[in-house]
Parts: structure tokens; C-alpha cells; sequence
């Protein structure tokens, strides 16, 4: 929102403080400042000028030769393209010299013929919107007046974060903000003159019936033998200078008020519009606006009709392009009211238009003050055109009415709450100044709210902390360290692991951590034949480019997988991150703590690669000192390959991909990938837990050589190793394997070294003996044989 | 005897005078020291020696078997070291100038960032919490103060899913289940960063997925004056150097009253640069006193206890300390970027 500070000044006086201190205290006492902009300085040299003489120019239709004075002792000759040039007329001229924007006048020809000067249009000087000609000066000013002492030219424009006021209704018109001003600088706040409507309560009222809860106060009024029908300079510039365009008078007086009090009017003409009735819509309804424009209003959207119910405003939007003001209206009714903010929203929305009341009427605004905006209207509009008739009372349906807001409050709370030492006179002043009424005192404070806060703004205690504070200054408050006890704090287990498993896979194993998104890329997936359902959708993935989310988080990895093959002949790359695993009982989405892996190689193979995961795999159980088991032909996701893949205990899997899938992403490449719950490996039973005694008595070496099928795995011998029990302690490594097809026919052989260690006493002969016997029939048990 | 015993000697001296090798040494060893060597042919002499002789010749003896013993160990020596010398001019020279393959990887940078801030808040006694990342409609509006049909539903731009449930849109819908947790264990001093999403359009500076890492204190009498303190103290150890901070309105459903910190640029002082963007403040840190409807809704006497929280823009400090303009790499898993980086800053 623009501010102009000429405006300001009308309600405050703000003399002996420059712009960069008014800029900055409100900054940091109100809302944020975007911009400020110095109106007129691109302005020079134009003065008031008198047309001498009109001559045509010999070689143009449109082009004028005239003479002008423009207070100097000779006439300058200007060539002008204006239609409405005349003798006697006097205008806006920029010198030779002068400066109009970006415009740098020269003397300089104009189709032959010599010109020293501009004559200008008021949208040249940036003082209106006409464009139809040069502007046409009072016929009394003086030749060679400087321009800017005829009309307010020069301006300050501060630019305020709309966003910033989105909690403060009072601040979308000039007159709260100078409020605040005065606040901030300790200056009076003027009242606005307005023009007292009871004196026509003796006149009929209007024929105004509102028949929607969602209107909560309708004031109108009608005024006849309007005459006048063009603004004065000074509104067109204030207008022009915060944004929006000067139309007609009447059109101005409404958007004039608007940026004055915040409150959005509108004028029908009367002799069109007699009554009004405020409805509901019942059934989609079209409606051609003021531009022009057909909308089709849904449902239970508020409607402004005349009182044959036919539309003519959408309420709070935009007024319609009959019923509305033209040149020739001559009598005019008034409509200054206030709806719910969230119908207003709604319409606004729904049918895409979002203007400069709807804006205003969304942010709650204070009912308190649609007469007084109807006063202020007739009270500037009698200033200009001083013929105008008041020709009705003042008429109110006021349906809804915001409660009073008390509040109580102890002066030792805003200290407590700011940790500061703010004395009760200052803050009933800073109070007093925004209109609070403040009753009692010290500790039993009674604040009444002005009507203007009341609306959702200010409500409770904290709200007053704010006010005081904010007025009192941020920076006056001093810094102050807390006063806590010494508790100890417990981290999470989870959150901690998660960081040291990032660190091994990165310092240990060389990978490199990414961050995705959490989508589920149908597309990617369907080109590389992964199959992956979404258990939840985005309602609206317009800005996603993705419906659904994921499920799993592998296939994430051999997207980026895919994305960074070209550049790297090996591919090593991880992430820890959330997927939508299911739905629980409750339709709520089960979400999972995963850690992905996808190793990609030109040089290495597939082997190395898939125990590299696997060592990956032992390392992070002994972080979580635990020992997962590798499930060889579980069912796997198909993303892995059917037999060279696995389950790791019932919360991970890892293999190499699936050659399908492998060959679409990229066949120079060997890849395999793990995907596993970080937060059950976890929390998986803690097996590495007691450390066993060092025992002092000699350990013996034995080797075994055990013969199996050479279908099975080694991982049943070390199942069936493990399940041996005996009275010593066993370190059992394999040693050796051994395939010979001619030697041993479709069978492995595995020598196995034992160390055996007593606990309590020194071996024999006979003990060794004797725990060979038993550890030959445990295994003989699982079809495994000495060699 | 005693001729014997010096013509022995001086055949030794001009022997080992010639031995120029190990093997040479060793032969010359045995033939003197050696079982059926010099020394021990002249013992039987000693029968022949009258008994007052005898101890003289034994001294002399020894003195010379000890005479060879030094003499043949200290060539010993020299020959050791020759051979070592040897083995150091023969070696193969390694050119170690070489490039090699490194074994460490990289963190994605809003690890290594978190970390940092997250240390320094552990070092102050917070507790690093969590939250999810799907969440409920409960936790992400209605429990911290954003009521239904609140305009600040839209002005986030939410994720909404087809059952009900969200995308958290800050890291404060966890403040609920948080506040929970340890409101009987007060004072509560807990951070949570988090995965964050709103449903906006990608450009350089706006993300549909970014961190943000939030903290909150819970005590008696937790006041504005405490919460500037903390923070100027917080964004000094983070930036590691002492900052200054301002506090200005901001609007905050969560928070009242609600401020928008800025911090002086630590990167000029306050001159103006590139990250300031010629300001010479940061707009780091969303904060204010949390909402006493928030307190409440998890259980909290508002009147008896305050807090403050704080909201951090994680991915803008990853930018602003680790040199990134567009925001949309941090989520692009390029690892042309990502490669660069390693465990610390």
C-alpha cells in the first residue's frame, strides 16, 4: 500500500522530523517499509504559461504552432500536438532546460518548425490520469509561476508491506497509519472534519432492507444536484500518487475515502438504483461489473440489489456497470457498509477478483466506521461542489455488532511478559494515543479496546503487550539472560544415529549424501519399469509436478542415480528420508525413517559391489549393536534382483537391481541398492551387549573342514555353528573355501578356524577330543559333514 | 707362552685388516674364537706355565680374546650399516607427488549446517527433537493457533492430502506433541528442524520443500528481554562472531506479540553487500512469545508459565554460509554440487 506523506500531514504534524527517521521508527514500530519514493523531484523549470497566439503548423494536421508567455519578457514558440489548445488558455509549460520524468526538454524542431519548450498533460507531470490534452490552469495564476506552487507536486510515497497489515484492518487508510505516527512520534492526532448528519434526520429514510447475515452494517445516504463532475488537482494527485487512476468526481470521492479511512464505498446513481436489498445468492448468478467484465456469482455469495431484487454489486467486490455513476449522473446513493470477511474472501476468490475493497473488507474492518465515512464524504463533497443536496437521513442497518472488548490487566504483567521496567503513565500514554481507554490503575488495569482493533485484532492480555512494547520501543528493551535451573537433557537416541550412520557412510565408505523430494515419480518409474504405488495423493500437484507421494525410497536414489550417470563412472550415493509406507487403522499415513543406498559402477562388479553394501550393512548393526540376518530369497521389491538380493532382518532388503530395470537406466553400469528402516535397525534386540571375560588359560587352534551341497549357502554353516552350545569360549573364522569338481563332486568345502578357550581350567587332550566329537554330531545334524 | 699369545695377536691384526666381507669376518671369528680356533690352541700351554705365571697368562689370554671378540663386532657393525646404505640406494624411488583416490564422501550441506547450530544449542542444554514430516490437520493448524478457515491456511499454501492429512507446513506442528512431552518436566528448551513444504511455484528463492529449524523455551516468566538475549547470544556462536540483533512487528498466529528478528550483517557489518542485498540487515528469524492458546492446548498454565519461540531458516543459512544462489539445488542431487563438500565446513 502507498502512503503518501503530504496526506499524513493533514492528521498529524510531523514538522522538525526527517523522512529517513519517520521511514525507520515505523519500520520498527508498526510494519514494514518496502519503499519510499520522492514525488516531484523529477519535476523542474515547469511553470504557468499563457497560449498568445494558435497558428496551424504548415506541414501537420494535428501539429500547433503557438506563442506562449511564460513570464519572461519574449514569447516562446512551442509546437504542440494537444486538440484542445486555445488563445488565453493558460497551461503547464516546461522550459527549455526543464526536467518532466525522464524527459529532458530541448529546444528542438517539430516537423520543420522550431519549438523551445512542452506544454503538458497532467499524465505527463504524473498529477492525473488525462490524457486527452494539456492540463487547463486557473485563468488567475500568475505566467511563470513554478508549477509545484500551484499544486503539491512534490510528495513523499512510502510503500508499506501489504503482507505486514494483513492482522491490522485500521491500517488500510491514511488515517490509521497517521495514528500511528502519532503514536510512535508523540504528536496529536487531528480529527477529521466531517459534516454532522443529524440535521437531515427529519428526511426520509432510504428503502434499505438487508436480508443476509453476512452483512453486518449497511449505511447509505443519497445526495441530489450533484454538478461538478471533475476531481480538484489535489485529490488527483493523492489518488495518483498511491496507485489508482482518477475517473470522475464521484468515482474519486469513494476511492479518496477508501485510502483516507480504509473503508470501501460505493455510489450508485439514484435515479437508477432507489432502494437496495442485500441477499444471499440462491443460484449461480452473472453479473457485468463496472469494467465491463461478465462474472458469474456462485451460491451463497453476497449481492447488493435494487429493490426489485436485481443485481447491481457484487458486495465487497466490484459494483455493477449499470447501476453505476456516468457523466450524467446527477444524484447519487451512498452504500458505506461492512460484511463478514470470510464471505467476502470467498466470493472474491472464487470468481477470481480480488480488488481494492474485497482486499480490505477480508482483514475484518471496523463497522464503527461506515457513517462515519458517509459524513466525511458529504462534508468534502460540499467543499467542492457547494450546491449538492442532502436528500435522505442517514440510513443504517446495522445487523451485526463486534462485542466490546475489556481487558484487565496488571502493569506488572507488561513488565514481566517484556522484561522491562515501563512506568504506568507511559504506558496509559502510548495507550491512550492508539484509543484504548484505559481505567484504574497499577495492578487493576481496565482496557477497553477501540472499535477499530476490536474486530479480531486486539484481544487478549498478550495483544497489550504488544501495543506497549512496540511503541515503547524494541530496541529500548535490554537483553537479559535467563534464570533456569541446571537440568540435564536426554537426546534422542533415533536423531543421533541417524547423524553417525551419515558420517560412516561418508568418511568410511566414500558416499555422498543427497536430499530429494518426496514424491513418487510415476513417470520415471514407469520408463525404468519400477513399480510404485502411492498409498496418499497430493490434492493439487500444480506446483509439485507429482500426485502422489512415496512409498519407498530407492527408487529415488536410482533417480538421481539416472541424472548424475553421464558425468561420474562410479556413482556411490545415499539419503535418510521419509516415505508413506501405508495407512494405519486410522487412515493415517505410516510414515518410515529409511536410509537408501545405490552403488554404481563402470569398474567394479556386481559382487563387489553388493558386499561392499553388505560390509556397509555389518557396520551400521554393530553401531546399533545388534546382528541382522540376511533372508536370502525373501520376497524382495522388484526393484532388486530375484536371487542375487535379500531381506535384512523383517525391515530391510539390499541386492543388485533388477536386470530389467539395470539395462533402462544405464548397461555400462553394475548397481545394486539397499533400502532399510533406520529406526528399527535401531531399535532391533541389542545382541552385542556383555563383553566376554578375557580368560587366562591357553586357547587352542583347531581347523575344520566341513563339506556341504554345493546348492546351500555358507550362511547355514555359520546358522549351524552358531547354534552349537559348549562351555568355551569360540572365535570361529573361515578360513579357506574349497571347490573341486573332480576332488569333491557338487561340493563346497569351508575350513573353518576355532579357537577354543576354557574358562576355568587348562585344556587336555581328551577335552579337545571330546568337543570335536560333539561339534562333528551337532553338524552332521544339518547335513553337514567333516571332510 | 707370552710370545705365543702376542704372535696370535699380531697375526689377528693384520688378518682383519684384510676381511672385506661378512662371510670373511666370520671365517676369521671361527679360526680365532672358534671351538677348535686359535685361543683355544694355546690353552693347553698353560699346563706348561710355571704356577706364579699362570695368573699373568690368564689376563693376557682374555685380554686379547676380548681384543677380537670388540674388534670382529665392531666390523660387525660396519657391515650392517653398509648393507642398509645399500638398501636405501638400491630402493625403487616412489613418486608420491602421484594423484590418489579419497576415501571420504560428502554430507549433503544442510547436514553439515544443521549439525553446527545444532551444537550449539546442545552446548546450551536444548534437546534436538523431531517431527514428522505427513502430518495431521490438529498439529499443523488448530494446535498452534491457526483456527479453520483461517486466512494464514491458504497464505501457507498447504499440501493437503486426499486423506485428510498434510504436509507439515512448519516445523512448529510439532510444538504440540513436543510441549507435551516435557511440560512436566520444566523448563523446556528443545529444538526441532525439519523438512518443511509449501505448495509454491520453484524459482531460485522459493522451494516446495525446504528446512527450518525451530526452537522453543518454556519457564516462568520467559520475557522479551530473555528472548532477544538468547538469540543474539544463538546467532553470535553460529556466525562466530558477536552479532547484533533487532526485533520488528512481524504476525504470527502461533506467537503474541510476534516480532521479525533481523540481524546486522555479519558479513559486512551493516555496509551493505551482496547478502544483505545493500540493507545492511538480515531478515534471519522469524520469533515472538508463544501464543497462550498454545500453551493451553497442550495442557500449559498460561498464566503461570511463558515462552518464546524461534523459527530458522535452515536452507538460508545453508545459502548464506555455504555459498548458494539458487535455492532449488540444494533438493537437485547433483553431485557435480554435492561432491564438493565434505563432513565439517
Amino acid at each position: 500500500m502507498y502512503i503518501s506523506l503530504n496526506w499524513i500531514k493533514e492528521f498529524v504534524n510531523l514538522d522538525g522530523i526527517e523522512v529517513d527517521e519517520l521511514v525507520k521508527r515505523f519500520g520498527l514500530a508498526t510494519a514494514e517499509v518496502e519503499g519510499v519514493e520522492y514525488k516531484g523531484q523529477n519535476i523542474s523549470n515547469v511553470v504557468v504559461a499563457e497560449i498568445k497566439s494558435v497558428e496551424n503548423h504548415p506541414k501537420s494536421q494535428k501539429l500547433h504552432i503557438l506563442q506562449v508567455d511564460d513570464g519572461l519578457e519574449n514569447l516562446t514558440q512551442v509546437v504542440c500536438g494537444a486538440p484542445n489548445v486555445r488563445v488565453g488558455m493558460k497551461t503547464a509549460f516546461a522550459r527549455v532546460g526543464a526536467q518532466v520524468k525522464d524527459i529532458q526538454i530541448k529546444a528542438t524542431p517539430l516537423v520543420g518548425i522550431d519549438s523551445f519548450g512542452m506544454c503538458c498533460g497532467e499524465d505527463e507531470i504524473g498529477i492525473g490520469s488525462d490524457h486527452s490534452g494539456i492540463i487547463e490552469l486557473d485563468s488567475n495564476l500568475i505566467n511563470g509561476t513554478d508549477i509545484k506552487e500551484v499544486f503539491p507536486i512534490d510528495d513523499v510515497i512510502i510503500e508499506v508491506d501489504n503482507k505486514s497489515l494483513t492482522n491490522r484492518p485500521d491500517l488500510w487508510g491514511h488515517y490509521g497509519i497517521a495514528r500511528e505516527f502519532a503514536t510512535i512520534f508523540k504528536r496529536d492526532l487531528k480529527q477529521v472534519d466531517r459534516v454532522d448528519l443529524t440535521a437531515y434526520n427529519n428526511l426520509p429514510k432510504l428503502n434499505v432492507a438487508v436480508e443476509t447475515p453476512d452483512c453486518y452494517r449497511y449505511s447509505a445516504l443519497s445526495v441530489d444536484n450533484v454538478t461538478v463532475k471533475k476531481s480538484p488537482q489535489v485529490m488527483k494527485i493523492r489518488l495518483n500518487y498511491c496507485g489508482m487512476r482518477d475517473i470522475n468526481l464521484l468515482a474519486d470521492m469513494t476511492n479518496y475515502l477508501m485510502l483516507e479511512l480504509g473503508q470501501p464505498m460505493h455510489a450508485f446513481d439514484h435515479n437508477i438504483v432507489k432502494g437496495i436489498r442485500v441477499v444471499t445468492t440462491k443460484q449461480p448468478t452473472p453479473m457485468l461489473t463496472l469494467e465491463g467484465e461478465e462474472h458469474i456469482v456462485d451460491v451463497n455469495a453476497t449481492l447488493i440489489c435494487d429493490e426489485n431484487y436485481t443485481p447491481v454489486a457484487i458486495a465487497g467486490v466490484k459494483g455493477g456497470l449499470k447501476s453505476g455513476i456516468s457523466d450524467q449522473t446527477n444524484s447519487l446513493l451512498l452504500e458505506s457498509a461492512t460484511f463478514s470477511p470470510m464471505a467476502i474472501r470467498k466470493t472474491s476468490r472464487k470468481i477470481g477478483l480480488i480488488t481494492d475493497a474485497s482486499l480490505r473488507y477480508e482483514k475484518s474492518l471496523d463497522p464503527e466506521m461506515t457513517t462515519l465515512a458517509i459524513e466525511r464524504l458529504v462534508y468534502l463533497l460540499k467543499n467542492i461542489d457547494s450546491g449538492i443536496k442532502v436528500s435522505s437521513s442517514l440510513t443504517d442497518c446495522y445487523n451485526y455488532e463486534y462485542p466490546t472488548n475489556t481487558i484487565k490487566l496488571s502493569a506488572d504483567f507488561i513488565n514481566r511478559r517484556g522484561g522491562v521496567n515501563i512506568a504506568v503513565e507511559d504506558m496509559v500514554d502510548i495507550l491512550g494515543r492508539l484509543g484504548f481507554k484505559v481505567r484504574g490503575k497499577n495492578s487493576d488495569l481496565e482496557i477497553t479496546v477501540p472499535s477499530w482493533r476490536a474486530t479480531k485484532d486486539v484481544t487478549i492480555k498478550e495483544d497489550l503487550v504488544e501495543e506497549i512494547l512496540r511503541m515503547y520501543g524494541y530496541d529500548n528493551i535490554r537483553p537479559a539472560t535467563m534464570n533456569m535451573p541446571l537440568n540435564p537433557v536426554e537426546q534422542l537416541p533415533i536423531h543421533n544415529f541417524e547423524y553417525k550412520t551419515k558420517r560412516l557412510l561418508v568418511e568410511k565408505y566414500g558416499l555422498n549424501e543427497l536430499h530429494s523430494y518426496i514424491w513418487n515419480y510415476k513417470d520415471f518409474n514407469q520408463d525404468m519399469g519400477i513399480k510404485q504405488d502411492s498409498v496418499v495423493e497430493l490434492l493439487d500437484s500444480s506446483n509439485s509436478g507429482q500426485s502422489g507421494l512415496r512409498s519407498r525410497l530407492l527408487p529415488t536414489m536410482l533417480k538421481f542415480f539416472y541424472e548424475n550417470k553421464n558425468n561420474f563412472d562410479d556413482v556411490s550415493i545415499f539419503e535418510i528420508g521419509r516415505t508413506a509406507e501405508g495407512l494405519n487403522e486410522n487412515k493415517l499415513v505410516v510414515e518410515k525413517r529409511k536410509l537408501s543406498i545405490v552403488l554404481a559402477s563402470m569398474t567394479k562388479t556386481e559382487k563387489e559391489l553388493y558386499f561392499t553394501l553388505k560390509k556397509i550393512v555389518e557396520d551400521l548393526s554393530e553401531l546399533a549393536l545388534t546382528k541382522v540376518n540376511y533372508n536370502v530369497g525373501a520376497n524382495v521389491s522388484n526393484c532388486l534382483h530375484p536371487v542375487n538380493s535379500c531381506a535384512i532382518n523383517g525391515f530391510g532388503e539390499m541386492g543388485v537391481i533388477h536386470p530389467s530395470i539395470a539395462k533402462n537406466l544405464d548397461k555400462r553400469f553394475n548397481i545394486v541398492g539397499l533400502e532399510l528402516d533406520l529406526e528399527e535397525l535401531l531399535n532391533a534386540e541389542k545382541t552385542i551387549t556383555t563383553r566376554n571375560k578375557i580368560s587366562k588359560y591357553q586357547a587352542s587352534d583347531l581347523d575344520f573342514n566341513f563339506v556341504m551341497s554345493k546348492d546351500r549357502m555358507y550362511g547355514d554353516l555359520e546358522k549351524a555353528l552358531s547354534e552349537f552350545r559348549c562351555a568355551y569360549l569360540l572365535e570361529i573364522k573361515l578360513k579357506d573355501v574349497y571347490i573341486n569338481q573332480e576332488v569333491l563332486p557338487d561340493k563346497i568345502s569351508y575350513t573353518m578356524a576355532i579357537k577354543l578357550t576354557p574358562k576355568d581350567r587348562t585344556l587336555e587332550a581328551s577335552d579337545i577330543e571330546k568337543f570335536s566329537k560333539r561339534l562333528i554330531d551337532h553338524m552332521a545334524r544339518y547335513d553337514i559333514a567333516l571332510r | 707362552m707370552k710370545q705365543e699369545i702376542e704372535k696370535v695377536s699380531l697375526e689377528f691384526d693384520s688378518e682383519i685388516m684384510a676381511v672385506s666381507s661378512q662371510a670373511q669376518l666370520e671365517e676369521l671369528r671361527v679360526k680365532y674364537l672358534g671351538k677348535s680356533g686359535k685361543i683355544t690352541a694355546i690353552m693347553p700351554m698353560m699346563k706348561t706355565v710355571p704356577n706364579e705365571q699362570k695368573r699373568e697368562m690368564g689376563m693376557l689370554i682374555n685380554e686379547l680374546k676380548s681384543k677380537i671378540e670388540t674388534a670382529v663386532a665392531s666390523m660387525q657393525d660396519e657391515f650392517k650399516q653398509r648393507a642398509i646404505l645399500d638398501e636405501i640406494n638400491n630402493a625403487e624411488r616412489i613418486d608420491i607427488t602421484l594423484p590418489v583416490e579419497t576415501g571420504v564422501g560428502s554430507l549433503h550441506p544442510r547436514t553439515i549446517v544443521q549439525k553446527e547450530i545444532e551444537d550449539v544449542f546442545v552446548s546450551m542444554g536444548f534437546v534436538v527433537e523431531e517431527g514428522y514430516e505427513i502430518e495431521t490437520e490438529y498439529n499443523n493448524f488448530d494446535a498452534v493457533n491457526v483456527p479453520a478457515n483461517h486466512p494464514a491456511r491458504d497464505m501457507q499454501d498447504t499440501f493437503w492430502l486426499n486423506n485428510g492429512q498434510v504436509l507439515k507446513t512448519h516445523t512448529s506442528a510439532a510444538q504440540n506433541r513436543i510441549l507435551k512431552k516435557y511440560k512436566n518436566n520444566m523448563p523446556i528448551r528443545a529444538i526441532f528442524p525439519g523438512r518443511c513444504f509449501r505448495n509454491e511455484e520453484l524459482d531460485a528463492g522459493h522451494e516446495n520443500t525446504f528446512f527450518q529449524l525451530e526452537g522453543i523455551i518454556v519457564d516462568e516468566n520467559v520475557s522479551v528481554a530473555n528472548l532477544i538475549y538468547f538469540m543474539k547470544e544463538m546467532l553470535s556462536r553460529i556466525f562466530k562472531k558477536e552479532v547484533d540483533v533487532r526485533l520488528r512487528p512481524g504476525f504470527f498466529p502461533f506467537t503474541e506479540p510476534s516480532f521479525e528478528m533481523d540481524v546486522r550483517c555479519p558479513y559486512c557489518d551493516g555496509k551493505g553487500c551482496n547478502v544483505c542485498k545493500q540493507g545492511g540487515w538480515i531478515e534471519l528469524c522469524p520469533c515472538g512469545m508463544i501464543h497462550p492458546n498454545v500453551l493451553k492446548e497442550a495442557g500449559i498454565d498460561s498464566d503461570k508459565f511463558s515462552g518464546c519461540a524461534f523459527g530458522l531458516g535452515l536452507d538460508r543459512m545453508v545459502m548464506m554460509k555455504m555459498g548458494f544462489n539458487d535455492i532449488r539445488d540444494l533438493n537437485s542431487g547433483n553431485l557435480k554440487i554435492f561432491k564438493q563438500f565434505k563432513v565439517e565446513r
